[in-house]
């Protein structure tokens, strides 16, 4: 599964958690296993991976993807309780990915 | 006088400028009075949702196949409405699941369009503060004392529907005191517009994307970068978008 972006072959299945290495992003696996140690809760993993971004991206990329995560509970939260519809732009833009990686799953309930 | 800037002492890192000003604005925007509730509701229900990870009912939920065969009542931390704190809790701890058929539930409960969005936006903003802190390992920010002051009761002219579950401002018609409200982006997504019959909040939502995330104009610049480039953000907000089970 995945997808080419200015050139570059970017795996795409890590949106949908079952990424295998960097998948053509440059520290995707780290980025990933942040955001889902951040999102489960997890304590020890927080702390571990949050050294291990400090590390391998440095401060200040590391404050940008704390932000990202912040930034997309509330996006999320606020796209999910007020029912929007995903923008024709932004839907065209994304459909093939859409398709491959199955959103339509998420799409609530009427 | 300046929102009094939140305490990062504890932070691995600096903390950029214009992410510490943005969210002691955003603190202190939440905790003045709105349109339909005071200073003290909106910190309530800001309270409440810290809560509502804790509470067990919506614990159960989570894990049920469906949070409908799940009944029970919320374990609360404050005295607010029955409906509103099922808003609380449900927008902080389940967005991913949450359905048409609830949302005119919660109507029929008497809560209104207005109030609805104006809960909905203090439970989310803080949200988003509150996840910033959890990633950045450092305790979640106190909430402001109330301030004084009535809600200003605002209600907004012109919406019209744009496919959500309730009227929104459609660009177009964005005049008057709301001429500011989408700035002078050619893209108005979605997101910018769901919360606008509480406009305070549209203006709220665009300061945090444009610190947190990237500003709405430039969604659509596949070069938009920040010290992480386009692809990083966007694995990052996909792949937690992917673990709300949000479709957006």
């Amino acid at each position: 599964m995945s997808g080419t972006t200015e050139g570059v072959e970017i795996d795409l299945s890590a949106i949908n958690g079952a990424l295998e290495g960097d998948g053509g992003i440059a520290h995707g696996a780290l980025l990933v296993a942040f955001s889902e140690a951040v999102m489960a809760g997890d304590e020890a993993a927080m702390a571990e991976k949050r050294r291990a971004v400090i590390e391998s991206l440095g401060p200040a990329a590391f404050v940008d993807t704390c932000a990202v995560i912040g930034s997309f509970n509330v996006v999320d939260r606020i796209a999910d309780a007020i029912g929007i519809p995903l923008d024709e732009v932004l839907e065209g833009m994304s459909q093939d990915v859409r398709d491959e990686l199955d959103l339509a799953r998420f799409t609530a309930a009427g | 006088m300046a929102a009094a800037i939140p305490d990062y002492s504890h932070a691995p890192v600096p903390i950029r400028d214009d992410l510490k000003k943005t969210q002691a604005a955003l603190l202190e925007y939440l905790a003045a009075p709105g349109s339909w509730f005071d200073s003290a509701e909106r910190l309530a229900m800001a309270a409440e949702s810290r809560q509502a990870p804790h509470c067990s009912l919506c614990q159960e939920r989570k894990a049920a196949l469906s949070p409908l065969a799940v009944h029970g009542e919320h374990d609360r931390a404050r005295d607010l409405p029955d409906a509103l704190v099922d808003v609380i809790h449900r927008v902080r701890t389940d967005p991913g699941r949450l359905s048409k058929a609830w949302f005119e539930g919660v109507k029929r409960q008497g809560l209104d369009d207005g109030p609805y969005v104006e809960a909905v936006g203090v439970v989310t903003l803080l949200a988003g503060i509150d996840f910033f802190c959890l990633a950045l390992g450092i305790p979640p920010h106190p909430l402001p004392g109330p301030r004084t002051g009535e809600p200003s009761r605002y209600r907004l002219e012109g919406l019209s529907d744009g496919g959500a579950w309730l009227p929104m401002l459609a660009p177009e018609d964005a005049r008057g005191p709301e001429a500011d409200l989408y700035g002078s982006d050619p893209f108005v997504p979605n997101i910018a517009r769901a919360l606008s019959s509480v406009p305070g909040h549209v203006r709220a939502l665009r300061e945090l994307s444009n610190a947190h995330y990237l500003p709405f104009a430039g969604l659509t610049d596949p070069g938009a970068r920040r010290n992480l480039d386009r692809l990083q953000i966007e694995l990052v907000a996909a792949r937690v978008s992917a673990l709300n089970e949000c479709f957006y």
